[in-house]
């Protein structure tokens, strides 16, 4: 067994670890199981808390491996960086050390929906996430396969029928315990894998299977109700056999833009950028499919897979006679392969071949690694709390694709989260939850704890109802105040947050106070059309709001009050625009975190309560057993009726209730049934 | 359980998990086939006293009005009859007396009916005239909800289209097209919502009455032309000018439409201060009236019938009547020149001439009142279903505002155009019932091959 104990460490490439003879330690604030996406944001979080952190992994040189699409963001992914790196995690940071093309997608649609992405170098990221964690204080890394979790009887001052302890690795006789257990163990919980007919147990190609003891304990011993998923991936494709002439270029933005709120510039320079290429299918790649889908076995498995990264078989099956995007991604700045986007495929290798080929840049193309898919358990995730431990035992928490998610975005937002829990619970703290009004990431939780999954779960910009108050560019205002208060974001990332909330406030003030008259700034800006409706004064904040008037514009008007704010033009001309919206989402957001405050009690029984409810309503809310009012309220099938009972009978049943928390009440009734009506 | 009066036939109905418990321990132990009327005796289950022979149906869920296992007892009507078999039923196990609306409330809450037809359904039960009947029926019967049902799917087909080229439209095929399938259904949506709106207010004044107000000078006849339309001596009448201080209302049904009468205070200058409060009254009521009969005492026009419109046309506002009254104190040849003279005079009202005291003329009168009543509301089975409820209104305007909001943003910020949509989807959900974020989503992966 290999050990290796963390030290600072001073450069990112100098991976220094250091083999320790003797055993670890047998006892942990915080195990983490999985070093994939989930499991390394999980690790670093907790130990950032404070927690004295052990992370087992199969391998250490995987950590950080980028299993499927070399890329990092996107539309509504790129919110999850963004709120990761606000929260201090690693995965923005990565991105900027690996990334090799960056581009904002959704440029023209507004600052809400802009998405941060970029193509990554597989080699830079798992450098990156291995030299940091290797360099983590109080975080252990150390390689191993789990074989059980040590359950015992809970502790009867906390709800849950069961406590999770600590773990046993295989081929060992020694246990470890933990206050805290995080599982990230991706898809690897009775993973098989797939290509053609052939069939082996598996979680990734090239990696051995995990233990079926893991997934027994949390069935048959937790009583965890679990289902079934299936995703893919596509072959790599040798990069000097294909004909990249006959492809589409795309070229990244010119002056790429950090993920990080702490990084002003990327590692990779703007020339050393490498483009994406875009080609299209024809109609030869949906005769092979058809061809060879009895030598299929995945494609006809009942596995649900997602609707929104289909196999190449689901596009052309489900949307036959059209021409369909692939992308030509690159893998890396000396990487000699590429990633076809859109091409994951479990046929046979020769068939894929056969397949890819049909593509005309990809007519003499080569086969590195043959497409395959995969199928996995998942937890179904309304079983869990929003700070995602397991609702009935104490201690297990689970983060990433084991909760029915898919993405590398979606398993990091988790497993930080999931890991400032597991931190808190071994402090002794009280749990926490993010709200959806303040983050993508709360959006993210509550969906998977109130609604479940019923297919590979991915974030979209639709899903958050408070969109235009959630953006990129102000995730740092909404999460990292409040994550150093948590404790997992460190002073220097604080500080910096508080020097930019303070100057963006400076800024807005002195914006509003320059007060001017319609005609006057007419004067001032005389390309603009001021609308005459406005016949009294405008503020600097009002003026900005207006298309065609940038900060700088302003700013060249009033240098002595405005040029001290220059740094932060982007962002006041957004604030500006969405200031008026924004202000309006707060009522409702009010709403909600008032909801969101009345919990709904754990061991509430919805088929006996004596409310009147449907038999419908009651239960969906047995089956979804939501943790608080708000969340029963976004519940499929949960009518307002049933909205305002269950509100009444969870207010008038709480006993701790004085007049004053009777007052409060009776307003958020108010409150609701105004909305309802 | 609900309902209790004396009558010819009672009937007994229970909702709920217990009903299949009460029927059987009170019409046998059987339970009859669902939906099928059969006679039965029902006894008391505690004492097993025969209380009365009746017809019982079973309706098991989900096919009844509640959506829940039902149970009615048709019954004689009388109250020992009904006390008896209320007080059998308190003594099943889990049931209760139903509150007051609460078998619509199951029913809303089981989905069986939207907010619309639970609005409808009230008002047909408080409907009071043939028309508001009629217009309950059709709103209960699901119009008006399928209306903005219809507005609320092609408005979350629209917003799924915008959403799909927000999330997806980067990376995949996603045709600029479909921004602009959007644009014309946004256009389309608003102008329909808007013409919608623009009813004149036609189907909430036939749900909650039209407002006639009676004004004119003192002594015109204003208290008997209200007595002689409601048919009973409602208000005083006498010989004095200014007898008439506050105002008097009645609810009347004109030709089945329904028309809250006011009678007032007749105009003039007094010294009276109670008088004075009466005149400031009548004139306030005539400003927010949907309709004015304005009555003269025929006897004070002037003797030259030529100059007659002149006079009357000072006196006018917008939707009123002219009623000229006390004609049976003009000679024949009098009346029959003011026919003739005022007939057809442009921007001169409907003219009527009639006496209070013989009712002559009333009858034609009637027709006209009659008509003007029936252009105020709409005809309730004729074209579209109209707005009944200020409700409605409301979340509709807020519609059209948020949906303005899509157009000033489509071309500089999708993100808040897209937010204009959604709240005007949220504003339609309000009137019907709820969308979810998942709905949306639903449309997209129908809607569009999505594969990154």
């Amino acid at each position: 067994m290999l050990t290796k104990k963390l030290q600072p460490v001073q450069s990112f490439l100098s991976l220094v670890s250091r083999s320790v003879g003797h055993f670890p330690r047998q006892h942990y604030d915080v195990i983490v199981v999985g070093g994939g996406h989930a499991g390394t944001e999980a690790a670093a979080a907790a130990a950032r808390l404070g927690a004295e952190t052990l992370l087992i992994t199969q391998k250490i040189h995987t950590i950080g491996a980028l299993s499927c699409n070399p890329s990092l963001g996107g539309v509504g992914k790129g919110h999850l960086v963004r709120e990761v790196d606000a929260l201090d995690g690693l995965c923005g940071r990565a991105g900027d050390w690996a990334g090799i093309s960056f581009s904002i997608l959704n440029r023209r649609k507004g600052p809400a929906v802009w998405g941060p992405r970029a193509q990554l170098d597989r080699q830079r990221y798992r450098e990156f996430m291995q030299s940091e964690l290797l360099s983590t204080p109080r975080l252990t890394v150390m390689e191993g396969s789990v074989e059980e979790l040590l359950v015992t009887d809970p502790n009867p001052e906390q709800p849950g029928q069961h406590r999770v302890n600590g773990i046993c690795l295989a081929n060992s006789s020694h246990p470890i315990s933990a206050s805290s257990v995080v599982l990230t163990t991706g898809t690897f919980l009775s993973g098989s894998l797939f290509i053609g007919q052939t069939t082996s147990p598996g979680g990734r190609i090239g990696d051995a299977p995990s233990s079926a003891g893991l997934s027994h304990t949390l069935r048959e011993r937790l009583g965890l109700k679990v289902g079934r998923l299936r995703t893919g991936t596509p072959p790599r494709i040798v990069k000097d056999s294909v004909d990249l002439s006959l492809a589409t270029l795309n070229p990244p933005d010119s002056s790429p833009t950090p993920f990080s709120f702490m990084n002003t510039h990327t590692r990779c320079r703007p020339e050393e950028q490498l483009p994406c290429y875009l080609t299209y299918t024809t109609p030869g790649v949906e005769r092979v499919v058809r061809e060879s889908l009895h030598l299929n076995c995945h494609i006809q498995q009942d596995a649900k897979g997602p609707r929104y990264c289909p196999s190449i078989e689901s596009r052309v099956l489900r949307f036959p006679g059209r021409r369909h995007q692939v992308w030509l991604e690159p893998e890396g700045l000396t990487s000699d392969l590429l990633y076809p986007q859109g091409l994951s495929m479990t046929m046979p290798p020769d068939v894929q071949l056969r397949l890819i080929r049909e593509i005309p840049p990809l007519h003499k193309a080569e086969i590195h690694m043959p497409g395959y898919g995969v199928q996995y358990d998942f937890v179904c995730p309304t079983q869990l709390s929003p700070s995602l431990q397991v609702k009935s035992t104490q201690g297990l928490f689970l983060a990433g694709q084991i909760n029915g998610t898919t993405g590398y975005e979606e398993a990091a937002a988790q497993g930080l989260w999931a890991g400032v829990n597991a931190g808190r619970r071994a402090l002794s703290k009280p749990p926490v939850a993010l709200s959806r009004t303040e983050s993508y990431i709360g959006v993210l939780i509550d969906d998977l704890v109130s609604r479940g999954v019923t297919e590979p779960y991915r974030m979209f910009t639709s899903r958050a109802e408070f969109r235009t108050s959630l953006r990129p560019d102000n995730a740092d205002l909404r999460l990292t105040l409040k994550g150093f208060e948590l404790g997992c974001v460190s002073s220097s990332r604080h500080q910096k947050a508080v020097r930019v909330k303070n100057s963006l406030q400076d800024a807005l003030a002195a914006l509003q106070a320059l007060s001017l008259s319609t005609t006057s700034w007419k004067r001032k800006i005389p390309d603009v059309h001021v609308s005459e409706a406005n016949s009294n004064m405008l503020s600097g904040i009002e003026m900005l709001q207006y298309k065609d008037v940038s900060f700088q514009v302003l700013a060249s008007i009033f240098p002595e009050v405005l040029l001290p704010f220059m740094e932060f033009s982007q962002r006041l001309k957004i604030e500006a625009v969405y200031r008026p919206h924004c202000e309006s989402n707060k009522r409702e957001i009010q709403r909600i975190q008032e909801e969101e405050n009345m919990s709904l009690p754990e061991d509430i029984d919805y088929l006996s309560l004596p409310v009147s409810l449907s038999q419908e309503v009651r239960e969906v809310l047995h089956r979804a057993r939501p943790s608080t009012l708000g969340a029963a309220t976004r519940l499929e099938g949960i009518t307002p009726a049933a909205v305002v009972n269950l509100f009444n009978y969870v207010g008038l049943n709480k006993h701790n209730s004085g007049c004053q928390g009777e007052r409060k009440r009776r307003r958020t009734l108010e409150k609701t049934k105004t909305r309802l009506r | 359980w609900a309902g209790y009066g004396r009558c010819g036939v009672a009937v007994v109905r229970v909702s709920g998990p217990a009903s299949a418990t009460a029927l059987r321990s009170m019409a046998g132990h059987r339970l009859p086939p669902p939906r099928t009327a059969l006679l039965r005796s029902i006894t008391d289950p505690l004492s097993g006293e025969m209380l009365d022979r009746g017809l019982v149906l079973w309706f098991p869920a989900p096919h009844s009005f509640t959506g829940e296992d039902s149970v009615e007892f048709h019954i004689h009507g009388g109250p020992a009859v009904i006390t008896a078999v209320l007080q059998a039923l308190g003594s099943v196990p889990g049931t209760r007396p139903a509150e007051a609306g609460e078998f619509t409330r199951r029913a809303f809450q089981a989905g069986k009916l939207d907010l619309t037809e639970v609005e409808g359904l009230g008002d047909l039960i408080h409907a009071e005239t043939e028309a508001q009947r009629r217009q309950a029926l059709r709103q209960m019967s699901g119009e008006l909800g399928h209306i903005y049902r219809d507005w609320s799917h092609k408005l979350k087909r629209c917003l799924a289209h915008i959403e799909a080229f927000i999330d997806f439209s980067e990376d995949e095929l996603i045709e600029d097209g479909v921004l602009d399938q959007a644009d014309r259904s946004v256009c389309d949506l608003q102008s329909q919502i808007e013409q919608h709106l623009r009813d004149e207010r036609r189907g909430e004044r036939l749900r909650s009455g039209v407002h006639v107000v009676i004004a004119g000078a003192t002594n015109a006849g204003k208290s008997s032309l209200l007595n002689t339309l409601c048919q009973r001596p409602a208000a005083i009448v006498s010989p004095i000018a200014g007898t008439t201080r506050d105002i008097v209302e009645t609810a009347v049904d004109i030709g089945g439409f329904p028309v809250l009468l006011s009678d007032t205070a007749g105009l003039r200058e007094s010294a009276d201060l109670v008088e004075q409060e009466g005149v400031r009254r009548a004139r306030e009521r005539v400003q927010q009236a949907d309709l004015t009969l304005l009555v003269v005492d025929s006897t004070c026009l002037p003797s030259d019938v030529q100059r007659a419109a002149g006079f009357l046309s000072e006196h006018l506002r917008n939707m009123c009547l002219l009623v000229l009254n006390k004609s049976d104190l003009l000679p024949e040849t009098q009346r029959q020149k003011l026919k003739m003279e005022l007939r057809g005079v442009s921007g001169l009202p409907a003219v009527c001439l009639l006496s209070c005291q013989t009712n002559e003329g009333l009858k034609d009168f009637l027709t006209v009142l009659q008509s003007s009543v029936k252009t105020l509301c709409g005809d309730p089975l004729a074209g579209a279903p109209t707005l009944t409820q200020a409700r409605h209104r409301a979340h509709l305007q807020q519609c059209v505002a948020a949906l303005s909001q899509f157009q000033r943003y489509r071309d500089s910020d999708l993100a808040l155009a897209a937010e204009g949509v959604r709240l005007a989807l949220t504003s339609l959900g309000r009137i019907t019932g709820r969308v979810g974020a998942e709905e949306i989503l639903d449309i997209i992966f129908k809607d569009f091959c999505i594969g990154k």
